[in-house]
């Protein structure tokens, strides 16, 4: 009986040791700070990322599965549902918020415009269960990736565990999404001294600075916490924010600082995507702001644009476009992972 | 190598086939209502019916004369009376210390709640997690009385409501630890307050109560 045993062990820890997987370190310049996100609990590896893009773009996510993460979050437009205010989901649901841009995830330590999600790895269990958006049970997900020819081979390669779980169904996600790192935008190469701004565009900057960057801080164009910044509150969707997640009255109105970073491609804006240009963005800071309990301590004195100077403040945001980020073939539809065959005649052709 | 490697399995094993025939220490959980075993889905007396009864217990530890004498590494256990085999905690590591008292949390910490994705009995599909408010179930019961259903869902780690609770038993030897769930309904009414899925004040109170509910079962 133990000789059989040792035998089954034997075979079992042979094949283990025939598959390594590919560790890949993910590289950012060397002036920003580490990542908040703890790689040691979740090595990147390029079997963990493949796995994470394919499921990223699966509709098998969703109840019936009309709707994958990349219906909300397009990688042509950062990651956004561009020209979407609100999100959509499965039936045609309409949710309350803005699909916010995603990029440079590994250094944030909330999640959703109302911090709601306190980890990258378990944002994703919040839209596959809303109601308005995938709607489905992440049980009933990990029942369909079994059934599918190729899921199973994918996370024993990613995970040397063929047993699907929730922890690396999860840890595939964020793998992928950890990826998305957007720092070669003008802006970054004017930081490295590799190109400079245009006169007009430094003149956006030092306005940047005075009066945007206290919560849009550089490097990531956001602060990461939650202000108030005066917008009236949307009368149908009577969304309070951070307030819904602490029930602390001072989060009444609070919202994620969203990242400035592609916002040339992330339209519309707000956490209700109320506005559909930065022109109207800029037009609320200068002339819209509702004074409130919680306003943003940052927007109590006024902020006074005149209409050139909300020309070269434009012209800054716009160097935040990073086209090498918005147009990188490892963060699109996986083509050659769902057709490996219509890649490989395309190559051959 | 191969036959190095073939020897090798086999003395583990042995260890294993070896180890598990030890008079091993393990936590037996009995969950009661008042003085009989749960049935699930069946009313009592009160007509009172329970569908699910979960909840975690973590960082088990032993005390001798108030210092810890030994600790059980990753400890973390979702009972779950659907599952009888949840309900005996067979530690992974051997135990062999004289101690007066055990000590464990009903919940989980406040760390295990920021930590992201992780497996085992913490693994999201466990159904004690929550979604649309990052973080744990510590408890679950649900159940219906007169047919009325009563859902209480507690957890909650953040300041100032964190509902992870410190339990501490006085035991030599008997590591048979019960809990009368009727105790907990007792000191609720189950017309006003049958519903909490939200941490916040309630859900701190309501795991107060349940930590004081918890008691070496001198009968076995």
């Amino acid at each position: 009986m133990i000789i059989i045993l040792g035998l089954f062990s034997f075979f079992g820890l042979a094949m283990n040791l025939t598959f390594k997987p590919t560790p890949i370190k993910i590289e950012y310049p060397s002036s920003w700070p580490k990542p908040v996100y703890n790689f040691d609990n979740n090595p990147l590896t390029q079997e963990g990322i493949d796995l994470g893009r394919k499921l990223f773009y699966d509709p098998i996510l969703s109840i019936d599965g009309p709707i994958s993460c990349s219906n909300c979050h397009l990688s042509y437009t950062a990651f956004t549902h561009v020209d979407h205010p609100l999100s959509h989901g499965v039936n045609d649901s309409i949710g309350i918020r803005n699909s916010p841009a995603l990029m440079n995830l590994a250094w944030h330590n909330s999640f959703m415009w109302d911090g709601a999600v306190n980890h990258l790895d378990v944002q994703a269990l919040a839209p596959i269960s809303h109601p308005a958006e995938m709607d489905e049970d992440i049980n009933n997900i990990i029942r369909k990736l079994i059934g599918h020819s190729t899921y199973r081979e994918s996370f024993y390669k990613a995970f040397q565990d063929s047993t699907i779980t929730g922890e690396h169904l999860l840890k595939a996600i964020s793998q992928f999404e950890l990826t998305l790192i957007s720092c070669n935008s003008k802006y970054d190469s004017v930081m490295l001294k590799t190109q400079v701004f245009s006169m007009q565009e430094e003149r956006g900057y030092e306005l940047f600075k005075k009066d945007c960057s206290s919560c849009h801080a550089e490097p990531f164009f956001t602060n990461n916490q939650f202000e108030n910044n005066g917008l009236p509150i949307n009368p149908i969707l009577l969304d309070l924010g951070r307030y819904n997640i602490t029930k602390k009255k001072t989060d009444s109105l609070k919202f994620k600082v969203p990242t400035l970073r592609n916002i040339e491609f992330s339209y519309p804006y707000m956490h209700d995507g109320r506005f559909k240009s930065i022109s109207e963005v800029l037009n609320h800071y200068t002339n819209n702001i509702k004074v409130s309990n919680t306003l943003s301590n940052k927007l109590k004195s006024e902020i006074k644009l005149t209409s050139n100077q909300k020309v070269d403040l434009t012209a800054f945001l716009l160097t935040l476009t990073d086209k090498k980020f918005l147009f990188n073939k490892d963060f699109s539809f996986p083509l050659d992972k769902y057709y490996p065959d219509v890649e490989k005649k395309k190559k051959t052709d | 190598m191969k036959l190095f490697l073939f020897i090798l399995i086999n003395l583990i094993n042995i260890n294993i086939y070896h180890y598990q025939n030890n008079d091993q220490l393990y936590v037996k959980i009995i969950p009661l209502f008042d003085n009989n075993p749960i049935q699930l889905s069946k009313a009592n007396k009160d007509s009172i019916s329970i569908e699910t009864l979960k909840f975690y217990l973590t960082d088990f530890c032993l005390i001798k004369s108030g210092e810890v004498v030994w600790k059980e590494v990753n400890s973390y256990h979702l009972i779950d009376i659907s599952k009888p085999t949840s309900l005996d905690i067979f530690f992974t590591n051997e135990v062999k210390v004289d101690f007066d008292e055990i000590q464990f949390l009903l919940g989980t910490d406040s760390l295990t709640n920021v930590s992201g994705a992780i497996g085992g009995d913490l693994d999201p599909t466990k159904g004690m997690y929550w979604a649309w408010n990052s973080g744990y179930i510590n408890f679950k019961l649900e159940g219906k009385q007169n047919s009325k259903p009563f859902q209480f869902h507690i957890g909650g780690y953040a300041s100032p409501y964190p509902t992870v609770q410190k339990i501490r038993l006085k035991t030599k030897k008997n590591l048979n630890i019960a809990f009368n769930v009727a105790d907990f309904l007792n000191q609720l009414n189950l017309v006003n307050q049958n519903k909490i899925m939200s941490p916040g004040k309630e859900a701190q109170e309501l795991s107060e109560i349940l930590s004081s509910l918890f008691y070496i079962n001198e009968k076995e």
